[in-house]
């Protein structure tokens, strides 16, 4: 088979990975060799879909002896297979790099004799790249669960991050839609990778030479929409993983079908808004200091349509506003809808000066006509305070009136 | 008035901020602007200094690194009509070192930490964009037309990345450009350019990046618009996925 045809079928057999990133760690170019990584990642084009790309994602095959309902390359679907040598991928990743098409490679790959068969196929590449080219560029590399121990610690030697598909938000959904897969075989190596990259981390404080593990972390990715878990349950998981797993990622991947099977959903198209307002959720659980608990509940335990997690937040607590912006703490400022973390850190930084007048903030960058309804400042609302939610959620609709209507997710009978 | 003129190249600019900051004056009521020759232009011209403009440069480190650093990027912005701006900017930079950065309520600040952003993000940006191709000879060359002038940073970059390739980076905008030879730098101007042919090798290796390019988008996610918004269109030109779209 054509080298071109091999790409054509192992790169759209990866692109339902959402993940892309090449942030995390920043290395020097070795000795010799080629390639370096930086800490914030770089992104080298953006494809028709509008994500980003900055690693080569490719499967290293796609022959699957798995028969998961969701994905394109189970091993009933009737479409082309075709798998790679080593030497054909790492030659791929050094004629891409060399001429700045890409920051690094992303190999996953489907499993076909064991998954320690292919994770060891995949381990080899890496080696490979960084043994024989000296590359010092980026790799992420696919953990196959069920794929040995000493298989796990190579990759993560071998890679900046290294990643475990979590794939559906509960071990039922796992069990109906991908009952080759187990739970357990997932989490083990999870927390494998926890325990040797902070074994790693501890070994590094004592040396700088000490091998580094995996030191752009783990991530995982999950789907969204194939199965009937609440919005709840889901940011529930992440923030398990984030606490006790120490993720640096957790990726949400919008249901495309690609196949039929009646165990699957049939959706109009990919719930591409509910993917989006889980992204805000995660966020808000990362870096704004929210809980699960605190974004969702039992009562609704979905992520609303209309509003974005945090201005949903604000309308539910009314009592927490108006936050006075020339005093209220950093962990305040950041629950004000329109104010983000940098916004927040520049109001600090700047009322050290003297106090912010209602011209400064959108200097500042903050997103007035979200936050005008719910701060005042030195003491001046900029809009009469709503006291009515109902009229304040009316007037916030209104003034986002430009948000693109994304389509509703159908669920039909049958599910669940 | 406190009107000052300067002769338009960036180490003027500089000489002459540093002139009026000696001069004792308050550095927040002068006015400083690039000398049109015109009849009727009034305020006292500065000469260029360099000893001057290397002294200002030299204290401005000392005092605030940070604000250095925007002096940097700024520069590569070849904004106009800021030089007003950037004289205040440094002054309150002495005045407060390097929290200056963070006076985003002040005009003046704003407008010249924003520029130097700007500036930067085209940097950054272009780190990812910029794509090299292999030439019959076995160089690499790189071509583009950036906003600002960021050829320097840029050209150091890819000489820790692509260290052990020769490449040349042109900024066809400017008609400059950089040779990395494996050890050094070397900047130059553009007198003419003729594109030479790229080797065999190197058209195939396009090919496969132009496959990849157009089977890794879902199609069931198709979003031009986004797509534009990450990467405006200006950049196409020489981007090899885009070529022959």
């Amino acid at each position: 088979m054509e080298l071109q045809e091999k790409i054509t079928i192992l790169s759209g057999a990866a692109r339902y990975d959402a993940s892309c990133a090449s942030s995390g760690c920043s290395t020097d170019t070795p000795r010799g060799g080629t390639g370096n990584t930086s800490q914030g990642g770089i992104c080298h084009s953006w494809a028709d879909d509008g994500r980003c790309i900055s690693l080569l994602k490719i499967l290293l095959s796609n022959d699957c002896r798995y028969d998961c309902a969701y994905c394109v390359n189970r091993s009933s679907n009737p479409v082309p297979r075709a798998s790679f040598t080593a030497r054909e991928v790492v030659d791929l990743t050094m004629d891409f790099y060399r001429r700045n098409y890409i920051e690094g490679l992303f190999l996953s790959s489907a499993v076909n004799v064991s998954p320690d068969h292919t994770m060891e196929a995949m381990v080899r590449v890496a080696e490979i790249l960084r043994n024989e080219e000296r590359f010092g560029g980026y790799i992420h590399l696919k953990i196959i669960p069920g794929s040995s121990p000493e298989l796990v610690r190579r990759a993560g030697l071998a890679a900046d991050r290294i990643s475990v598909n979590i794939e559906l938000p509960s071990s039922e959904s796992l069990q109906r839609l991908a009952p080759q897969k187990k739970k357990e075989a997932i989490l083990a190596p999870m927390k494998l990778i926890g325990a040797e990259a902070g074994a790693s981390l501890v070994e590094q404080r004592k040396s700088r030479k000490a091998p580094r593990f995996a030191p752009a972390g783990q991530s995982t990715q999950m789907i969204i929409g194939a199965s009937p878990e609440t919005d709840l349950q889901i940011l529930r998981l992440s923030q398990g993983l984030y606490q006790r797993m120490n993720l640096k990622r957790v990726y949400y991947s919008a249901f495309v079908p690609v196949n039929s099977d009646n165990r699957l959903p049939v959706l109009a198209a990919p719930p591409l808004l509910r993917e989006h307002r889980l992204y805000q959720a995660d966020w808000l659980l990362r870096f704004y200091g929210f809980s699960a608990e605190e974004i969702l509940s039992d009562e609704a335990p979905n992520l609303d349509e209309s509003f974005d997690p945090k201005t949903a937040w604000a309308l539910r607590n009314p009592g927490f506003f108006p936050v006075e912006v020339n005093r209220a703490d950093y962990a305040t400022l950041l629950r004000v809808p329109g104010i983000g973390v940098t916004s927040a850190r520049r109001i600090i930084t700047a009322r050290r000066f003297a106090p912010i007048s209602p011209e400064g903030m959108k200097k500042i960058g903050v997103v007035m006509k979200r936050a005008k309804y719910f701060i005042t400042c030195s003491g001046r609302p900029f809009e009469k305070v709503e006291q009515q939610p109902a009229r304040l959620r009316q007037r916030l609709l209104l003034s986002d009136g430009t948000e693109a209507k994304l389509p509703r997710q159908l669920v039909l009978p049958g599910l669940g | 008035m406190n009107q000052f003129l300067y002769d338009g190249t960036p180490e003027g600019l500089v000489s002459a901020i540093a002139s009026i900051l000696d001069g004792g004056g308050d550095p927040m009521q002068a006015h400083l602007a690039v000398r049109q020759d015109t009849l009727f232009e009034e305020g006292l011209f500065l000469r260029t200094d360099s000893a001057m403009a290397e002294a200002l440069f030299e204290r401005l480190r000392q005092r605030s690194p940070d604000a250095v650093y925007t002096l940097w990027y700024f520069m590569m912005a070849e904004a106009d009509d800021l030089e007003t701006s950037l004289l205040r900017y440094i002054a309150l930079a002495f005045e407060h070192g390097d929290r200056v950065n963070g006076y985003l309520t002040h005009p003046d600040v704003k407008a010249i930490v924003a520029t130097a952003r700007k500036a930067g993000r085209e940097l950054h940006r272009m780190k990812g964009l910029l794509r090299f191709e292999q030439l019959r000879d076995g160089t690499w060359l790189a071509r583009m037309e950036p906003d600002h002038n960021i050829i320097q940073p840029l050209a150091q970059h890819f000489s820790k990345r692509l260290r052990g390739q020769t490449w040349f980076i042109c900024d066809l905008r400017r008609r400059s450009a950089v040779r990395w030879d494996g050890h050094a730098l070397s900047f130059g101007t553009l007198e003419q350019f003729s594109r030479p042919d790229v080797s065999e090798e190197e058209k195939a290796v396009r090919q496969m990046w132009q496959s990849f390019f157009k089977t890794i988008a879902i199609p069931e996610r198709k979003n031009p618009r986004l797509q534009k918004s990450n990467m405006p269109a200006k950049y196409w030109k020489y981007l090899t996925e885009k070529q022959g779209e």
